[in-house]
């Protein structure tokens, strides 16, 4: 009696469906028709269910037992957090499957996991079977849609943080002890102050420092200089009394509409007992308003001198700190920081160019180092180069000296724009770095077949290289040759190894962290760079064309058939490094201590201390791999 | 009443069969024996599971048998049988054979299974099934070492995988849980590069040499 058999398997299947939501309140009839048709399959920690790949989705999934989670993938970038994790009960893709379109998300089991499945057309013969299926199915999608609202409104909410300074309120933008003169001072007096202190206007306030008015430089041609007043004279005679005074508590907004509204340019901004706290001008307002992603961006691309260019790269930092402060991801964060820094040089070049013949030369201004890898932080020096074509019959010493002159006023350019000059001497001004296609390959070919420790660390800052601007067909060249040759000299990957693995992460066997003396980890040597090193090894050997360790694991490591699961895990453990390091730059910077790469991991709260841990441990597989690859 | 009696006792020829079990004996006779190089996906394995009335090969009896299929890595709950071998225990186990093809056959523990099951189809059916048997008993700690790392009870493995049944010692209820820990064994052994039933049974045969000589 095959059928008694088929009676209690079915019957123990929805035994297990009604202990869970939509299916304990679904009519007895489909709930038998589901556990009928759905058969069970067996899933290994890390193995991909569904992808977008995988096209139309031929089945409906219900996790009986384990973990699968559900990523969403594409260009949309916030969803990398939009992780969700699916258990025992829980069913996918929804969505997709009534839709009858690929899954936005990949799911890929997290942990070793029975999985129900019932074919597609069952799924759709259920929902028209059991009017409770249907409502949570409707339900489902319309949450989707609901979701994808809110993440289109945090979006905005994100643009509209970066104007949020205008919500600032006054009390934070007045940071200097505020001037001010008695109402007795001479004239005389209050304007050397003005002249000494380089400020546009004097307050003038009482004993208790209540501000009783003030003078501004525009005053002083109608006031002063025009009517010939005697300078000995007491400033209160020429002064504006009674002067526009806003609390610390107004925002930046009112400040705005208040100068727009009385004409005025500076406002006095007092605390809740009328006493002066400081001056807010509509200067300072300006600089507020501009720091926008887009204002960033379009004042960079406006910019014809290097007084604007200086004033776009202030801008750019600005906006990383306000980004920080807000608690931006790692990777948008390096990826903005890098497209902004990108369209500065670029702008800068730009500029060097008009006044440089360079007409007709083909060449592709280079970036090396961590700019290369788009890792750059708020304290990266400059590391630059050219590489060009000397066509035939051309003078190339001529050619490469309008290069070099060129080069050597982008160079000191970014230097006044905040990228230091680069102490080694990486930079295209650099005889030794402005080269023909055929040098570089020469140079890069001379490291490979001969890598003593200094072509080993050479290989690690140049092999990063990309190209900022310029005809990138070269840089592309330069690529193919530069994979296809490291390749071939398999004991040159297998020194650049070694390398890599003389620095173990700081994981401690009693302790959770190694600390150098000063109780700090130097988060770029012993955590980032662990990373980069094994990335770019991969990436020679996989022949990955990206120079960013982000894209190196990730494509090497699919290349290499590493489960997605273990490659995102790296990934994020790399980003949460970098966070660290632009987090603890941030508060360097704003205590006007120079940034560096060390924390102290005890001052850390303990969940990021874990994921640090954790980070470390991802940095650790990753060497153990390279280890067990190269035996060393 | 020991095994010999009830064995001389009970014996059945097979003429006095019913034509129909007649047939369908033949058929079974007739089928190919299973290509043992195909791959997991596009095999089908057969769990067997036995109820006997206690634990002494010598003493007890039969009393029912299940089986559940996993075609191409899924398990299917149509796709399974199950009978008490009273009142007709010959038409139980020529279902049984019907249900089962050539195998290969997967059991958990072979030892009281295969015997007690190969000493009843002796007896009702007089034939022994040339089937490729394969015991989980001896590849789950092969494969998931991590979990336990020697042979062990079947309880212990639904444990270390929260597997869970409808009822334990149960023919079909236990089948169910050991059906569930092959989808575990096929889908391990993939990513070992042991892809076929070939492989599991010589990764089998393999532990019971190392058991033997270790």
């Amino acid at each position: 009696m095959p059928a008694a058999a088929s009676e209690m398997l079915v019957g123990a299947s929805s035994d297990f469906l009604t202990r869970f939501s939509p299916f304990n309140r679904m009519e007895p009839e489909a709930l038998g028709f589901l556990a009928e048709r759905a058969t069970l399959a067996f899933h290994s920690r890390g193995s991909e269910i569904l992808t977008p790949e995988m096209g139309q989705p031929t089945h409906f999934h219900i996790v009986q037992r384990g973990k699968v989670q559900a990523r969403q993938l594409g260009p949309t970038s916030v969803t990398d957090y939009a992780a969700m994790t699916l258990g025992p009960g829980e069913c996918f893709p929804i969505g997709a499957i009534s839709a009858q379109r690929p899954s936005t998300n990949a799911y890929v089991a997290v942990e070793d996991s029975f999985v129900f499945q019932l074919p597609a057309e069952d799924f759709l013969k259920l929902m028209q079977m059991s009017p409770v299926f249907h409502v949570f199915c409707t339900q489902y999608i319309a949450s989707l849609l609901n979701q994808s609202r809110q993440q289109l409104q945090s979006t905005f909410a994100q643009r509209a943080a970066e104007q949020q300074t205008m919500t600032t309120p006054l009390g934070q933008l007045v940071k200097k002890e505020p001037i001010f003169v008695a109402p007795d001072s001479s004239i005389r007096a209050a304007l050397e102050k003005m002249s000494e202190m380089r400020i546009g206007c004097m307050v003038i306030a009482d004993a208790e420092h209540k501000p009783i008015g003030i003078l501004t430089q525009s005053d002083l041609l109608p006031r002063v200089v025009l009517p010939g007043i005697d300078l000995q004279r007491p400033i209160c005679d020429v002064m504006t009394a009674t002067p526009h005074v806003m609390s610390a508590s107004d925002s930046a907004y009112d400040a705005a509409l208040e100068m727009a509204t009385h004409g005025v340019r500076h406002l006095l901004v007092v605390d809740s007992e009328g006493r002066l706290k400081g001056v807010v001008s509509e200067r300072d307002l300006f600089t507020l308003q501009r720091i926008g992603l887009r204002q960033v961006r379009s004042s960079i691309e406006g910019a014809d001198d290097l007084e604007a260019l200086q004033r776009a790269s202030r801008d750019i930092r600005q906006l990383a700190l306000n980004l920080i402060a807000q608690g931006i991801g790692a990777e948008q964060l390096t990826q903005f920081i890098s497209a902004l820094n990108d369209a500065l040089t670029c702008r800068i070049i730009d500029l060097a160019r008009a006044r440089h013949e360079l007409y007709g030369i083909d060449y592709a201004w280079l970036a090396f180092g961590s700019e290369g890898r788009h890792e750059q932080t708020l304290s990266s020096d400059q590391d630059n180069g050219i590489i060009y074509v000397c066509p035939e019959g051309a003078d190339q010493d001529a050619l490469k000296n309008r290069l070099l002159a060129c080069a050597k006023e982008v160079n000191e350019n970014l230097a006044a724009c905040g990228f230091p000059l680069c102490k080694g001497n990486i930079m295209a001004s650099n005889p030794e770095l402005c080269l023909t296609l055929e040098e570089w390959k020469g140079r890069f070919g001379d490291w490979i077949r001969e890598p003593d420790p200094q072509a080993l660390l050479n290989a690690t800052i140049f092999f990063d290289y990309r190209v900022l601007c310029g005809n990138e067909r070269l840089g592309d060249q330069l690529r193919a040759w530069l994979n296809r040759t490291a390749k071939a000299y398999s004991n040159f990957l297998r020194l650049m190894a070694s390398n890599a693995l003389q620095v173990a992460p700081p994981l401690g066997r009693i302790r959770d962290f190694v600390v150098e003396e000063d109780g700090t980890i130097d988060l770029k040597k012993s955590g980032a760079r662990l990373f980069v090193d094994v990335a770019r090894i991969l990436a020679l050997r996989a022949d990955v064309a990206s120079s960013s360790t982000v894209q190196r694991l990730r494509q090497a490591g699919t290349r290499m058939g590493m489960p997605a699961e273990e490659i995102a895990a790296l990934i994020d453990g790399f980003h949460f490094i970098q966070l660290l390091r632009l987090r603890s730059q941030h508060l360097d910077t704003e205590h006007d201590a120079p940034g560096d790469n060390r924390i102290n991991p005890d001052a850390l709260n303990e969940l990021d201390r874990r994921i640090l841990k954790e980070a470390f441990r991802q940095a650790r597989k990753l060497q153990l791999r390279l280890k067990l690859d190269y035996q060393l | 009443m020991n095994w010999l009696t009830r064995l001389l006792s009970n014996r059945t020829d097979t003429a006095t069969l019913d034509v129909a079990l007649r047939d369908a004996i033949a058929n079974w006779e007739a089928l190919a024996a299973p290509d043992l190089g195909t791959a997991h996906f596009e095999t089908r394995y057969v769990v067997i599971n036995t109820e006997a009335s206690g634990l002494d090969l010598d003493k007890d009896r039969l009393l029912a048998v299940a089986a559940i299929a996993i075609d191409r890595e899924h398990l299917s709950p149509h796709d399974s049988y199950y009978a008490p071998l009273e009142p007709d225990a010959a038409t139980a186990l020529t279902n049984l054979l019907t249900f089962a093809g050539k195998g290969p056959v997967v059991v958990f523990n072979a030892s009281f299974n295969r015997s007690l099951l190969e000493r009843a189809l002796d007896e009702h059916l007089r034939l022994t099934p040339d089937w490729t048997w394969l015991d989980l008993h001896w590849i789950l700690p092969a494969l998931y070492d991590e979990h336990i790392d020697r042979p062990a009870r079947l309880g212990d493995w639904m444990k270390a995988f929260g597997i869970e049944t409808f009822q334990r010692h149960h023919a079909l209820g236990d089948a169910w849980a050991i059906a569930q820990l092959m989808l575990a064994a096929q889908a391990r052994a993939r990513t070992l590069g042991l892809n076929t039933p070939r492989s599991l049974a010589d990764l089998e045969h393999s532990r019971r040499q190392l058991r033997r000589h270790g």
